[in-house]
C-alpha cells in the first residue's frame, strides 16, 4: 500500500482538527457549566431538562400561591382576634348591665356602649387588605356587611332570614377565595370549580357572625343568632322601659353561645395554617430535589470535565509533537 | 552487421529516455501538493528493427536499438473516481442538511437561552398571580403584558423561520449559478480543449486533472453520472467523448438529462413561489424542462431543496416529506391557532351583559379566523382595556372576586390539548399533536434536534468513508516523495550508465579508427 505525502498530511490535519474540536467542546462545558449548549448535542437529556424546568416553574408558582394564602390567613387571624376582643368586652358589659343594682340610666349608658361595640364589630367585619374585603368571600369589591333598618345584611342577604340547611346559606358559606396549590384542579360537570381540588383560604363572613334566628324561653319573638343583631337586641332590652332580668339573662346566655362560635373559626384558621406549613415544607423538598435533578441532567461536574480536558489537551500536545516527525521524513532528507 | 553509428543512436536514445524520466519525476515532485494532481510516468518502449526483407534467409544476431519515450500518461483509476464522486454527493448532502437544520434549530433552541417555552411558563405564573387577586387592575395589566410577550415570541419564531428560509434560498442560488452552472460550462470548455489536444496526438495530462477536479466539485453539488463514449477520429485514433447526465432514481422509466456533452453544456435555474422552490434544467440541446426536483437525489442542491420544500408529516401528493422549513412553519401556525382559540373560548363568558372580547386575534386586531404564527397578537379590545380578560364566569356582583375563569385558564395551560389541522385537499381534520402547550413546543424542538443529531452522525460517517476513498484514490494517483526520490536516483544512474556506454562506444570507434592496422 502506497502511503503518499498527501494522504499523510490530510489524515494528520483531520486528526488534529478533531482533537482540537473536542478540546473546544470541553472548554465550553467548563466555562458554561452546562453539559450541552444545544438541544441537538444531547436530545434526550435536553427534553428531560425542559420537563424539569416546567416542574420547577410550577413548584415555584404553588409556593407563591401558598405564601399569598398564608398572608391572608394571618390577616384574617389577627382581625378575628380583634373581633373576639370586642365580643369579650360586649359580654362583660352585658353582664355588668344585668347586675340588679344597675339603675335604668346606667343601663342606658351600657346600651350605648354596646351599640358602639356593634359599630366597631361592623367596621372590623368590613376590614380590607390591599383594597380587598377579606370577609366577603368572593365579594372583594363592595362592603360585605351592611346595615339596613338596624338589621345586618351579608352580601345583600338578610342574615336573620338565612336558615340552617338552606341553599342560600350553603352557597354563601361555600363562596370563598381559593388558589391552586397543586392538588390537581378539577371542574364539576356544571363548570364550577370542585372546591376539594383547590385551597380555600378566605372565610365567608357569614360563618363568623352566625345566621338565622332561634326562639328562647323567656324572650318574646325570635332571637337573632348573629352577634351584631343580638347585641342590638340586648341594647334594646337595656333601653326598654319594661326591662326584664329573665329576658336579659336569656339573651346573655345566647350571646355567650354565639361568641363561642367565632372561636371555631379561629381554630379552623389554625388548622389551615398547619396544613399550609406542611405543604410549604413539602414543596421546599420537591424544589430541592428538582434542582438536584436539573444539575444532574443539564449541568456538568466541574472536576470530571477538567480531568477530561487535561487528557484531551495531552493527546493534542502529543499529536502536535508527532506531526513534526511524521511529515518531515522522506528519502530526500537522506540523499546526498 | 549493424551500422557504425547505430549504437550511438542507442546511447542517445537512452539518454533522452532517462532525461524524460528525470523531467517527469521533477514534475511529480513539484506538484506534490497540487490539488487534483495525478502522478505521471513516462511510457518507455523498447525499439527494434523490423521489416527487413532479403532474398535469402540471413540469420543474424539482432538486437534492439534502445528505448524510446513515447509519451507521458497519468496513473488514475476511473472506477475509484466514480466511487469518490458518488460518496462526495452523499457526504455533501448530509453536510448541507446538517448546516441548514442547525440554522433552523437556532430559532427554536432553548438549551442555553430563554425562549417560548420559558415564556409560556411565565405566562402561567402571571395567571396564578391574577388568581390570587382577580379584581386588581394592575395585575390585569401585568397579565396582558405577559400575553403580549407570548405572542411576540411566537411572531419572532415565525419571522426568524422566514429569515432562515431566505438565507437557504440565497445559498441555493449560489450553488445553482456560481457552482453548478459555472462548473458545467468550464467542463464543457475543457472538453473542447482536450479533444483538440488529443486529435493532435498529445496527452494533455494537466487538462485531464483540471477537468477531473471540476467534475469532483460538481459531484458535491448534484448527483451526476459521467460517461465516456469512444469516438473514432481516424483509423488509428479513437478518443473519448465525455458526457455528464442527471438521472431520476425514483422513476426507472425516466430519461436522463444531458448537462454536458463534449463542448455543449446545459444550465440550471430555480423558481421560488414563496411556498416551494422548483428547479428547471436546460439540457445540452437547449430544451428547457421544468419541475425537475426529482433529478437531484444527492448533493448539496438536494439538501437545500429538502430544507426549503420539506413538508414533513403535512406532505400531500408528491411534496417532500422530509421535515424542512415549511413543516416547522406549519407547526408554529397550528400552535398559534390553538393557543388563540383555547383562550378566546375561555374568555367567551358574559357576566354583565356586555359582549365578551377575544383575547388573541390576527393582524387586524379584531378577526379570529386564520390566525397564524406571524400574525397572532393581543386583540385591540384587550389592548385598550385590561378588564377584557374575564376572571369569573359568575354573573352576580357579589362574586366579582371569584377566580374561577382564571383557574380554568391556568388548567388549560397544563391540560392536554389536541392540535388539529386540515390537510390540503381534505375536509376532515387530522391531529398534529396531543399534549399541553409546552409539550408541543418542546416536542417540535425535539424532532428538529433529533434530525440535526441524525444528520450530524450521517455526515461524520460519510465524511469518514469519503476520506477512506480519497486515501485509496491517493494510493493510486498520489505522489509519494520517497518513490520519486528513489526513481530520481535510479534514473540518474541510468543516465550515467548511458553516458558510460557512449564513452565505451566512442573509445571503441577511436580504437578502430586510430589504432587498428596502424
Amino acid at each position: 500500500m502506497r502511503i503518499t505525502y498527501k494522504a499523510m498530511t490530510t489524515k494528520y490535519t483531520k486528526n488534529l482538527s478533531s482533537l482540537s474540536t473536542g478540546l473546544n467542546n470541553l472548554n465550553n462545558q467548563v466555562a458554561s457549566g452546562r453539559k450541552y449548549s444545544r438541544t441537538s448535542e444531547d436530545v434526550s437529556s435536553a427534553i428531560k431538562g425542559y420537563q424539569i424546568r416546567r416542574s420547577l416553574s410550577k413548584v415555584s408558582t404553588y409556593q407563591d400561591n401558598i405564601s399569598h394564602a398564608q398572608d391572608f390567613l394571618t390577616n384574617s387571624e389577627s382581625t378575628l382576634s380583634g373581633i373576639e376582643d370586642s365580643l369579650t368586652e360586649a359580654t362583660g358589659k352585658t353582664l355588668q348591665g344585668m347586675n340588679a343594682s344597675q339603675s335604668s340610666g346606667e343601663r342606658k349608658i351600657i346600651a350605648t356602649e354596646l351599640r358602639t361595640i356593634q359599630d366597631q364589630l361592623l367596621q372590623t367585619l368590613n376590614t380590607t387588605s390591599s383594597d380587598s374585603y377579606i370577609f366577603g368571600g368572593s365579594n372583594t369589591e363592595t362592603k360585605p356587611f351592611t346595615v339596613v333598618g338596624g338589621k345586618l345584611l351579608y352580601n345583600g342577604n338578610d342574615v336573620d332570614s338565612l336558615t340552617d340547611g338552606s341553599d342560600a346559606l350553603k352557597a354563601l358559606k361555600n363562596d370563598t377565595m381559593y388558589v391552586d396549590i397543586g392538588l390537581g384542579v378539577a371542574f364539576k360537570p356544571d363548570g364550577t370549580v370542585d372546591s376539594n381540588s383547590v385551597f380555600n383560604y378566605s372565610f365567608a363572613g357569614i360563618s363568623i357572625v352566625g345566621n338565622g334566628t332561634t326562639t328562647i324561653d323567656g324572650v318574646t319573638g325570635p332571637v337573632s343568632n348573629n352577634f351584631y343583631n343580638l347585641l342590638g337586641q340586648i341594647a334594646d332590652e337595656f333601653e326598654s322601659t319594661d326591662y326584664s332580668d329573665t329576658t336579659a339573662d336569656s339573651l346573655y346566655g345566647h350571646l355567650k353561645e354565639v361568641a363561642q362560635k367565632s372561636y371555631q373559626t379561629t381554630t379552623e384558621i389554625g388548622a389551615k395554617e398547619n396544613y399550609l406549613d406542611f405543604m410549604t415544607s413539602r414543596y421546599e423538598t420537591q424544589d430541592y430535589n428538582l434542582q438536584a435533578r436539573q444539575t444532574e441532567v443539564e449541568g456538568v461536574d466541574a472536576t470530571a470535565v477538567y480531568i477530561d480536558y487535561k487528557t484531551q489537551s495531552a493527546a493534542y500536545q502529543a499529536a502536535l509533537q508527532m506531526g513534526n516527525s511524521v511529515i518531515q521524513q522522506s528519502v530526500f532528507d537522506y540523499m546526498s | 552487421m549493424t551500422a557504425t553509428f547505430l549504437s550511438f543512436q542507442v546511447a542517445s536514445r537512452a539518454m533522452t529516455a532517462s532525461q524524460a524520466n528525470i523531467n517527469v519525476t521533477g514534475n511529480n515532485i513539484s506538484n506534490v501538493n497540487t490539488e487534483g494532481y495525478t502522478r505521471q510516468r513516462v511510457d518507455i518502449v523498447s525499439v527494434t528493427t523490423s521489416g527487413a526483407v532479403q532474398q535469402y534467409a540471413n540469420p543474424q544476431v539482432s538486437t534492439g536499438i534502445g528505448a524510446e519515450a513515447t509519451g507521458t500518461t497519468q496513473i488514475r483509476d476511473a472506477y475509484i473516481d466514480g466511487r469518490y464522486r458518488k460518496q462526495n454527493s452523499e457526504a455533501s448532502y448530509y453536510n448541507t442538511m446538517k448546516t441548514s437544520l442547525t440554522s433552523v434549530e437556532d430559532v427554536f433552541d432553548e438549551a442555553s437561552k430563554e425562549a417560548l417555552s420559558g415564556e409560556l411558563s411565565s405566562f402561567t405564573d402571571s395567571l396564578n398571580k391574577l388568581s390570587q387577586t382577580p379584581t386588581s387592575s394592575d395585575i390585569k395589566q401585568v397579565i396582558r403584558s405577559a400575553a403580549q410577550k407570548v405572542t411576540q415570541y411566537i411572531n419572532m419564531y415565525a419571522n426568524q423561520i422566514e429569515d432562515v428560509r431566505s438565507q437557504q434560498v440565497e445559498d441555493l442560488n449560489v450553488d445553482v449559478s456560481s457552482n453548478f452552472n459555472t462548473y458545467v460550462k468550464n467542463i464543457a470548455n475543457l472538453n473542447d480543449e482536450i479533444r483538440k489536444e488529443e486529435i493532435y496526438g498529445n496527452t494533455p495530462n494537466e487538462l485531464y486533472d483540471k477537468r477531473n477536479l471540476l467534475i469532483d466539485k460538481l459531484s458535491a453539488v448534484a448527483d451526476i453520472k459521467v460517461t465516456n463514449t469512444p469516438e473514432t477520429i481516424s483509423h488509428d485514433l479513437t478518443i473519448n467523448r465525455l458526457s455528464i447526465t442527471l438521472n431520476n432514481p425514483t422513476d426507472s422509466g425516466s430519461t436522463p438529462i444531458k448537462i454536458v456533452d463534449n463542448d455543449k453544456y446545459g444550465s440550471l435555474s430555480y423558481a421560488d413561489t414563496g411556498d416551494e422552490v422548483n428547479l428547471s434544467v436546460t439540457d445540452t440541446a437547449g430544451v428547457v424542462q421544468n419541475d425537475k426536483n426529482d433529478y437531484f437525489s444527492k448533493g448539496s442542491i438536494k439538501g437545500y431543496l429538502d430544507v426549503i420544500n420539506g413538508n414533513g408529516s403535512f406532505a400531500t401528493g408528491d411534496e417532500s416529506d422530509k421535515r424542512g422549513i415549511p413543516y416547522y412553519k406549519e407547526a408554529m401556525d397550528i400552535f398559534a391557532k390553538k393557543f388563540a382559540s383555547v383562550f378566546n373560548n375561555l374568555n367567551n363568558v358574559s357576566t354583565t351583559g356586555e359582549t365578551p372580547v377575544a383575547l388573541f386575534t390576527g393582524s387586524d386586531g379584531t378577526s379570529t379566523d386564520n390566525i397564524t404564527a406571524a400574525t397572532i397578537q393581543v386583540s385591540a379590545a384587550w389592548a385598550d382595556d385590561p378588564d377584557g380578560i374575564k376572571t369569573t364566569a359568575t354573573t352576580s356582583t357579589t362574586t366579582s372576586g371569584k377566580p374561577d375563569n382564571i383557574v380554568k385558564m391556568i388548567k388549560a395551560m397544563s391540560d392536554d390539548q389536541d392540535f388539529k389541522y386540515t390537510p390540503d385537499g381534505s375536509t376532515t381534520e387530522s391531529t398534529f399533536f396531543s399534549g399541553n402547550f409546552n409539550e408541543c413546543i418542546t416536542g417540535t424542538l425535539g424532532n428538529l434536534s433529533t434530525d440535526v443529531s441524525l444528520y450530524e452522525n450521517f455526515s461524520d460517517t460519510s465524511d469518514g468513508v469519503l476520506a477512506t476513498i480519497s486515501t485509496t484514490r491517493d494510493d493510486t494517483s498520489g505522489v509519494s516523495l520517497n518513490e520519486e526520490g528513489v526513481n530520481l536516483t535510479a534514473y540518474q544512474k541510468v543516465y550515467n550508465a548511458a553516458i558510460r556506454y557512449f564513452n565505451i562506444l566512442d573509445q571503441n570507434l577511436d580504437t578502430i579508427i586510430n589504432t587498428m592496422g596502424v
